[in-house]
């Protein structure tokens, strides 16, 4: 009899719990404060991503906190960090969630990391908002999740644009990692448009991870001599392949994507990337006063330049502040659903990044920055806007 | 088809890529040559060679934290050089005297089990000291493409193939014309019989390391001025190859090492041409199999004769 009460007793007691942790997650807000959760990576291998976009939400919120808050409810930004392993983005989605109760959850920079967190998010009805995740299938994990940054199909789309129109290349060479899905994707994006648009890919060339000699590649790429070198690497490569084309003699201009982006960029180079081309998401340079002002207040804050990283981490806090006004204000008739859907019906959003929409597949649809790098610094280009590709 | 001139490209690519891995197995075939041990540390040397050249340049000022980085003066490259060779001359010696030296009396896989524990010891301390984000290269030469008949070399190739040849020239005359020279091939032929006629094996074989550690040491400045990218694993790959240049040569053969190393490096660079990279070093490392099946003692390599 005892055992049996006993028994019962658990069963109830785990019974509550687990409806408690199930369904009681709160509203997201209190009478004075409006819970927001970000979780990146600030350590493991990909810490600087997340240490940027960190930065960039905290100085939104510290913003928008010194101007009253979001409908006088001042932010409470939540923080969990991923630790560059998707197995820890899920953990940090579960514990903003239950713990913390956001209202929102922003996050995370690598596209891995946020396909383990979004179905966690998406099961528990919290909209989900990626700053920097480009790959497509994240939005796909269902309906409460979106991204304000562009897909790699534009970016490579864009990029041949830009080589046909701008740099007037009839002919161009793709040198990729082949061990790297960002940039076979963007090599492939490439292909499809710039073929469309009449060019001729003449070599296709690829290296392992980590390899630091392209000459082989280089010099087959010279001997079809192209007008243009795409080259969707990342940072820490295209100075050693810049080195090495020149020394070779190879005279064409490099064109790369966001990959390219790092302070660490040009001293590396030693000058060699003078007339390279990349995408990115927007231009340190740019001269709109949302951007003046927001370098401006970044190197203030952090005596640093502010990255794209963290360009996206400030945007991905204002969406959702517009949001959340969209949805009607923080008040009791405030739902998790109601932001979603004023998410979903986003337009004309001006950003640091840009001006722009989510479309019906959730995902961010913004014009992209194509930039120069010329004596030594990094000038804005033409930027292209997502209708110029279709 | 590739062109001629393409062709004679890649060729002197390869000679580039070969001396770098000639000069690192110079120090595998050395001690193979004395101790009939691979010191698979050796790769591992090659990667503190070029950070030996670093961290010095960093700390005169040639590294700033941004902008660009200002010419080092040659006088100071040659000394940033001549160090980087002494601190990896005294951990090749540091390394037999306290991880080899012990187990000289003990099996040969004793040996190579702990020259195997050394390499991932050195590989795993350099991760920690060092880090694990890349390191640029201070700008010891200023990199000038330079037009060779029909070929285009960028002027720090010409610069390996150069230094590669010269130091070669002066081990071969060192090891062949000196008392020096003599005593390490007299250990190489018979340790016991070395020391009976009154060489003092050890300091041999300390001298042995500390060339070959000197070499690698030369080789890890040499890759850094023409690929300036410095991690603490980048001495994995370059070090495997060597190892296999100087089996393909005939391990214990100075000549052969050299050959190995720049045979390897011209078939990867023209098979990369013709058939593409993703190809070249499975035909690399298939052109050993068959070398070694026709020739099992490589191709410089002594047959027959047997050490226990």
């Amino acid at each position: 009899m005892r055992n049996t009460l006993l028994l019962a007793a658990i069963i109830a007691t785990v019974t509550i719990t687990a409806a408690a942790c199930k369904s009681d997650i709160g509203p997201g807000f209190t009478n004075d404060k409006v819970t927001l959760g970000l979780f990146v990576s600030t350590s493991g291998d990909i810490a600087t991503f997340g240490q940027d976009t960190k930065n960039g939400a905290e100085l939104a919120v510290e913003e928008i906190n010194k101007a009253g808050g979001i409908s006088k409810h001042l932010i409470d930004l939540r923080f969990q960090d991923c630790a560059s392993e998707p197995a820890q983005g899920g953990n940090a989605a579960t514990k903003l969630i239950t713990q913390d109760g956001v209202l929102i959850g922003m996050g995370e920079v690598a596209s891995g990391i946020s396909l383990a967190a979004a179905p966690i998010f998406q099961k528990y009805g919290v909209p989900m908002i990626s700053p920097s995740s480009t790959n497509p299938t994240v939005t796909q994990q269902g309906d409460m999740i979106f991204r304000i940054c562009y897909l790699d199909d534009f970016q490579g789309a864009a990029c041949a644009l830009f080589a046909n129109q701008n740099l007037n290349c009839k002919t161009a060479a793709i040198l990729m990692n082949q061990d790297d899905a960002y940039s076979t994707g963007l090599g492939k994006f490439f292909r499809f448009k710039f073929e469309k648009l009449g060019g001729k890919i003449v070599a296709e060339e690829t290296f392992k991870k980590g390899a630091s000699d392209f000459n082989t590649q280089l010099t087959n790429i010279k001997g079809k001599n192209p007008d243009v070198i795409f080259a969707p690497v990342y940072y820490q490569d295209i100075p050693l392949i810049a080195k090495q084309a020149r020394g070779q003699g190879i005279d064409k201009p490099l064109l790369g994507g966001d990959g390219w982006e790092s302070d660490d960029l040009l001293p590396k180079a030693d000058g060699k990337l003078d007339n390279c081309y990349f995408a990115n998401h927007y231009a340190t340079a740019d001269d709109a006063p949302i951007v003046a002002n927001f370098v401006k207040a970044y190197n203030a804050k952090y005596g640093s330049n502010p990255t794209s990283l963290a360009a996206l981490g400030y945007d991905v806090v204002y969406v959702a502040k517009k949001a959340i006004e969209s949805a009607g204000g923080i008040n009791e008739k405030l739902t998790r659903k109601a932001v979603a859907d004023a998410l979903r019906g986003l337009k004309d959003f001006e950003g640091v990044t840009g001006t722009f929409s989510i479309d019906k597949n959730r995902d961010a649809r913004k014009p992209i920055q194509m930039l120069k790098i010329k004596d030594g610094k990094v000038l804005p280009d033409r930027r292209i806007r997502p209708e110029e590709v279709e | 088809m590739l062109a001629v001139n393409e062709l004679l490209q890649q060729v002197a690519n390869g000679l580039a890529k070969g001396s770098v891995y000639a000069l690192i197995a110079v120090g595998y075939t050395m001690v193979y040559g004395v101790l009939e041990l691979i010191n698979f540390a050796h790769g591992e040397v090659f990667m503190l060679g070029a950070y030996f050249g670093y961290w010095p340049a960093r700390w005169l000022g040639y590294m700033p934290d941004s902008g660009e980085k200002p010419q080092v003066p040659a006088p100071v490259a040659l000394l940033l050089t001549f160090g980087a060779m002494a601190a990896c001359a005294l951990i090749g010696v540091l390394v037999e005297r306290l991880a080899y030296r012990p187990l000289r009396n003990a099996g040969r896989l004793s040996a190579l089990i702990t020259a195997i524990g050394i390499s991932v010891l050195m590989q795993n301390l350099a991760l920690v000291v060092f880090h694990a984000d890349s390191k640029d290269f201070p700008r010891m030469i200023d990199q000038q493409s330079v037009v060779l008949g029909p070929v285009e070399l960028p002027n720090t190739k010409l610069l390996i193939i150069g230094v590669t040849a010269l130091m070669m020239a002066g081990l071969f005359w060192m090891v062949r014309y000196t008392r020096t020279g003599a005593a390490m091939r007299a250990c190489s032929h018979s340790m016991k019989t070395a020391s009976l006629m009154g060489v003092n094996v050890n300091r041999i074989i300390s001298l042995t390391f500390a060339i070959g550690s000197a070499m690698a040491a030369v080789a890890g400045v040499l890759i850094s001025l023409d690929q300036p990218r410095l991690t603490p694993l980048m001495g994995l790959m370059p070090g495997l190859k060597a190892f296999v240049a100087a089996v393909l040569g005939g391990i214990g053969s100075i000549p052969g090492a050299v050959a190995g190393g720049i045979l390897l490096g011209v078939v990867e660079s023209v098979v990369g041409g013709v058939a593409g990279t993703t190809y070249s070093e499975a035909v690399a490392f298939v052109l050993l199999i068959l070398i070694l099946l026709v020739r099992p003692s490589g191709l410089f390599g002594k047959s027959g004769r047997e050490k226990v």
